[in-house]
């Protein structure tokens, strides 16, 4: 009964015709830019973050959330029509959606690529809605030391599922770590590592490091490997599924929102690893598995169900516990802090409103997707044809206005320019920045809560030996990791990746 | 629709495939991907250490300022080390450009020099344009008529629609 009236709370918030607007704006402004080639969510999300700077924060959330589900949209979209993924986890909609595009029916593909994310959005909507409220309470039980433990935990997974190297990914996130030490010391105001800089005391803002390492460094990758866009799309045909198709693809829908739901809990690379578990284990199921790769409907309607139900679970972390399983959502907590709100479990209880409302958001965000983009698939299709040359540009542009808009200050955009190049040799040094970015988010909560536990303890690191709880979290951290490295594990971790 | 658009070129796909992969395996024989991150890791967490060098690592009833920076700091220069023991089997060191990080951060810096002084009304063109030289298929006048019309875009968007108090014009209209 409580998860009723507080999911009437949340739809009352959501349709509130200046949120609706929001959510509106977002879905379609995400789509818009996910569907360009080259940008995926996180970049879209840095660079419309400043359009939420005048909305309250209730309002900035929602509409950035639908940025988020836009963008992902959008990347399937392009990845169904000429074989673009605008992210990784449109990669695998690309192989059985790209196919049926070049028999003239791409539009079944978006119909049902639309239709299981519908689904899958609505499932895991629910979901937050029931586990949101158990877990908030199970946190706001937690200590510094419980909390310094579950922190520690998250990272180790987020290092073991990330894509690459275990050691690179345990790089970027003590370097994302010690960024975050970056600034003025809470507790005895002494500058650290500022290099003299005043701009700095205050520490790398979190929206300055995402757009320069994803951002700015995406489009300079972007301008190394002109690819050829086959801007000569197919009919797209029919865009309503036959009965045929929903029949043979309500398993895959259906088996894709549960993969989908729980990897996207998990922190690191989850919610991308769903995509790719549903398509594998929908080949697997099949009668005749040598139709995946040649237009399979179901490899279409599996992986984009798993990636929307991804996508949404992925918020239970961040909105239960205040710790963002992966870079997307450690903007989300950017955008939360520019507006004020620190992520935890205190946003239930202090703000319901916004709570529920971004949890009911979700779901009208998915009807919004449904309605309005099936009619606009001819835009977006149009969109396609800008040239790069022309696009980079405007983007750049975007970019420099929203990062100088956060603080009025002009600094940020040198120091985006800086991380842009620290992005540029990322990428040329095959270190993934994602991991970085989480550890950044983590950073400064880990070392207030390290500190709060040892002030308690009185200096013992004894502490998160005897707390139990904390315990079990640190050795299950540790034990992650040791397993990953261990040469057996290894290579089929690499395996896995590599399918 | 934005212009230069109705006319699909083919000239904006050249392929410099051929010299990018001579100049890959040039580079490639001398230096591998993880030496070059190694190096680079270790140098991070040598300049981090030394600018924490003066910064207590304990103070009274538990940890100071400067121990989480110290610690991390020895542990990142120690993975960096492992990154360099294990180059050997690392992939090659990719091709690396000039052009596009100098125009495209050379814009951002631009535009954050001039943003105050002379407003969005001129940054944003002047971004636009430098920005532009990033790719090898700029046009001139092209790039210059679309980074006006884009500039007159955002300054409807974000100053009047949104209300950002960007500068437009201080030299002009005096905001």
């Amino acid at each position: 009964m409580e998860l009723l009236s507080n999911l009437a709370l949340g739809f009352a918030t959501a349709l509130s015709p200046m949120n609706l607007f929001l959510g509106f704006v977002g879905c379609l402004v995400g789509t818009l830019i996910g569907v360009l080639p080259g940008v995926g969510p996180i970049a879209t999300i840095a660079m419309l973050m400043p359009l939420t700077l005048k909305v309250d924060p209730t309002g900035a959330l929602i509409m950035l959330a639908g940025i988020y589900y836009g963008a992902q949209y959008g990347g399937s979209t392009t990845a169904i029509l000429v074989n673009m993924p605008g992210e990784v986890t449109a990669v695998v909609t690309a192989i059985d959606g790209h196919e049926m595009a070049k028999r003239g029916s791409a539009g079944r593909a978006l119909g049902i690529a639309a239709l299981g994310s519908f689904f899958a959005g609505s499932v895991a909507t629910l979901i937050i809605a029931a586990i949101g409220a158990p877990l908030t309470r199970l946190a706001l039980l937690f200590g510094p030391a419980e909390y310094f433990g579950l922190m520690v935990f998250g990272l180790g997974l987020a290092i073991v599922l990330a894509r690459g190297s275990v050691l690179k990914a345990l790089i970027m996130v003590v370097l994302g770590l010690l960024l975050s030490t970056v600034g003025t010391d809470l507790e005895t105001g002494q500058e650290r590592l500022t290099l003299g800089i005043p701009e700095l005391s205050d520490g790398v803002d979190f929206a300055v490091l995402a757009m320069g390492v994803f951002g700015i460094a995406e489009i300079l990758r972007n301008l190394e490997n002109p690819e050829s866009r086959n801007v000569a799309i197919a009919q797209i045909g029919r865009l309503l599924p036959s009965r045929e198709d929903l029949r043979r693809c309500l398993g895959p829908i259906v088996r894709a929102t549960g993969i989908g739901s729980v990897l996207g809990i998990l922190p690191g690379n989850g919610a991308v690893l769903g995509p790719f578990a549903s398509y594998a284990l929908e080949k697997k199921l099949a009668k005749d598995p040598s139709r995946f790769g040649r237009g399979a409907i179901e490899g279409v309607a599996g992986p984009e169900s798993a990636n929307n139900a991804g996508a949404q679970t992925s918020f239970i972390p961040l909105l239960t516990l205040g710790i963002p399983p992966n870079a997307v959502m450690a903007l989300m907590v950017g955008a939360m802090t520019i507006h004020g709100l620190i992520p935890g479990p205190q946003v239930m209880t202090k703000h319901p409103a916004l709570f529920w409302g971004m949890i009911a958001s979700m779901w009208i965000g998915n009807l919004l997707l449904l309605v309005i983009n099936l009619p606009l698939i001819g835009l977006w299709v149009r969109l396609l044809k800008v040239p790069y040359r022309l696009m980079f540009t405007t983007i750049l542009l975007f970019c420099a206005i929203g990062i100088y808009s956060i603080n009025n200050n002009p600094y940020d955009v040198y120091f985006t320019a800086f991380f842009g190049l620290a992005g540029y040799l990322f990428i040329k040094l095959g270190l993934e920045p994602a991991p970085m970015l989480l550890g950044f988010v983590l950073g400064r909560l880990m070392e207030e809560k390290l500190r709060q536990a040892l002030a308690l303890s009185e200096g013992s690191l004894m502490t998160f030996v005897e707390r139990p709880v904390a315990a079990a979290l640190l050795a299950v951290a540790a034990a992650v990791m040791l397993v990953a490295v261990l040469p057996a594990v290894s290579r089929s971790r690499q395996k896995a990746f590599q399918e | 629709m934005v212009p230069g658009a109705k006319r699909p070129r083919l000239t904006w796909i050249k392929s410099r495939a051929s010299l990018g992969r001579r100049m890959a395996a040039m580079q490639g024989r001398i230096l591998r991907q993880d030496f070059l991150g190694g190096l680079a890791v270790i140098g991070v967490a040598a300049l981090a250490y030394w600018l924490a060098r003066k910064l207590p690592a304990s103070a009274a009833g538990g940890m100071g300022p400067g121990a989480l920076p110290k610690g991390l700091a020895v542990l990142l220069g120690g993975l960096g080390i492992l990154l360099l023991l294990n180059a050997f089997k690392s992939e090659r060191l990719a091709r690396w450009s000039v052009r596009g990080p100098l125009f495209v951060l050379g814009g951002l810096i631009l535009f954050g020099v001039t943003v105050r002084p002379l407003g969005l009304a001129l940054a944003g063109p002047i971004l636009i344009a430098a920005a532009g030289f990033a790719s090898s298929e700029v046009r001139w006048r092209e790039t210059l008529i679309y980074g006006l019309a884009m500039t007159l875009f955002c300054v409807g968007l974000f100053k009047f629609a949104l209300g950002l108090p960007i500068p437009l014009a201080p030299w002009l209209v005096g905001y």
